[in-house]
């Protein structure tokens, strides 16, 4: 098996925590997290994004705002809530503990 | 020239051609359909309508006002298949429950991993049908190749209609994952109809379908002369018995025989159909948890349970009122007539009966629009 094929599940798992950290960021639209997320190990689409945002929002980790749009209809832009700032600063210190100790593994 | 269709994305027009159109209904129904037990379904299916609404406009222009089928694929493409974010999640917290080996208390609280029918290709005899239920059903394929066989002889070919219907509806499996996915695929008309066209169009790729029907055709000849032998050996075992039998009742129950035959030709079509589209026989809907397939198996061998005894009595009667070209000919126009007049009946007067037919029309006018197409 392929090691991005193993690690896939990883990837998929993990794409929670990208999203956090993209929200809490700047407002974003859809289009554009999956423009960031195109060129990295995280490339997604919209049939995976939509379900899953709507989701966080339903956790109350995320939230957004109709933007008016030059091109076509309202767009909706997702933004952090401070719930989701704490999640998000909890996955943030559970990931470094993570990275930590896969360092000192084996040392 | 492409018929076109005007569709409303979020209360935005859209125009698609039809093949695109029909694809695209496809992927939403599909998407809905995953979603299903997601509360966040009609928010997601707006989010998704929206962004194929937004990618349709990114092609359509001042000049340029039909979205055409080739874009409209893209599209489904670039948007990926929908999967509900709570499912995954649920999968996830299975998968880490068994891999952490909590017990089985924690791990019958997932759903249990359901089968899919598939057909494989793979060490297959021929289209990988009789495999494909082999490995859903976990006995040896032979079995199942023997069942086939055998049902066929018995049907006296009839069977082989069976194996048709499912080598167009049964979907392939071409991935690791769809060999190891089991059955439970959703079966709605739509998808039935879709994946039947899908599976034509890559039948119509010229050079294999060349080669598919060379070998289809070794194959049934080869089928066909087997079961003539084993028809042959089958009526000269019951010959004294019909005839004897059959002697006296000769040519007064002929017609009557006709009448019942056709009688349950047209049962056994309207009811199939009738399963098919909506999972009922005449208003009996098909047990909680029986797939369809079983469903339509136990139809064809019902049929053939009631319909064999009818037969040998058409035969025999023929047979003992001495046959000759013009009475065959004029019992089998005697039978046609019966199925076409029963058929009218049963069309004027019986609601459900119509909608079945019309519905059958509509899948019958998608098939040979799309055998048109592949074709030109």
């Amino acid at each position: 098996m392929e090691i991005t094929e193993k690690l896939s599940p990883i990837r998929k798992g993990l794409l929670e925590f990208v999203i956090l950290k993209i929200v809490a960021g700047d407002k974003v639209y859809v289009a554009d997290m999956l423009k960031l997320l195109g060129p990295t190990e995280f490339a997604t689409q919209e049939g995976t994004l939509y379900p899953l945002l709507s989701k966080l929002r339903r956790e109350e980790l995320v939230d957004y705002e109709w933007q008016e749009s030059e091109a076509g209809p309202p767009r909706k832009y997702y933004k952090l809530t401070p719930k989701g700032r704490t999640q998000l600063s909890t996955l943030n210190d559970y990931w470094k503990n993570l990275n930590k100790t896969l360092a000192d593994l084996g040392n | 020239m492409q018929k076109v269709v005007t569709i409303s994305l979020n209360g935005i027009a859209y125009q698609l051609e039809e093949p695109g159109y029909n694809q695209l209904r496809t992927y939403l129904e599909r998407a809905e359909s995953r979603l299903q037990d997601s509360p966040d379904r009609n928010e997601v299916m707006a989010d998704l309508e929206q962004a194929v609404g937004e990618k349709c406009r990114a092609v359509l222009g001042p000049h340029k006002t039909v979205v055409n089928s080739a874009e409209v694929d893209r599209i489904i493409m670039e948007m990926g298949p929908v999967e509900s974010a709570d499912e995954k999640e649920k999968a996830a917290g299975a998968t880490g429950d068994a891999a952490a080996g909590m017990g089985a208390g924690a791990q019958s609280s997932g759903p249990p991993p359901r089968k899919r029918l598939f057909q494989i290709r793979e060490g297959a005899m021929w289209m990988g049908v009789c495999n494909g239920i082999a490995a859903y059903l976990n006995v040896d394929v032979t079995w199942i190749r023997l069942a086939f066989v055998l049902l066929t002889i018995f049907s006296s070919g009839l069977w082989f209609v069976t194996y048709l219907v499912l080598m167009f509806v049964v979907p392939v499996a071409h991935t690791p994952e769809d060999r190891a996915a089991a059955f439970g695929m959703p079966f709605n008309t739509e998808e039935l109809i879709s994946r039947a066209k899908k599976n034509f169009e890559e039948f119509g790729d010229k050079y294999r379908w060349r080669r598919e029907w060379r070998r289809q055709q070794r194959h049934f000849n080869r089928q066909f002369r087997h079961m003539n032998e084993q028809m042959r050996v089958a009526t000269a075992n019951v010959q004294p018995f019909i005839h004897n039998s059959a002697r006296g009742i000769g040519m007064v129950f002929l017609p009557i025989a006709a009448l019942l035959s056709a009688a349950l030709v047209v049962a056994f079509i309207l009811s199939l159909f009738s399963l098919v589209t909506s999972h009922t026989v005449f208003g009996w809907a098909l047990p909680h948890g029986i797939p369809l397939w079983v469903g339509i198996v136990a139809l064809v061998m019902l049929y053939i349970a009631i319909s064999t005894p009818v037969r040998m009595i058409r035969h025999g009667g023929q047979q003992s009122a001495g046959y000759h070209p013009g009475w065959g000919a004029f019992h089998g126009l005697l039978w046609i007539g019966f199925v076409a007049l029963l058929f009218w009946v049963s069309y004027t007067y019986f609601p459900g009966v119509r909608e079945v037919v019309d519905s059958l029309m509509w899948a019958a006018n998608l098939t040979v629009s799309t055998i048109t197409e592949t074709i030109v």
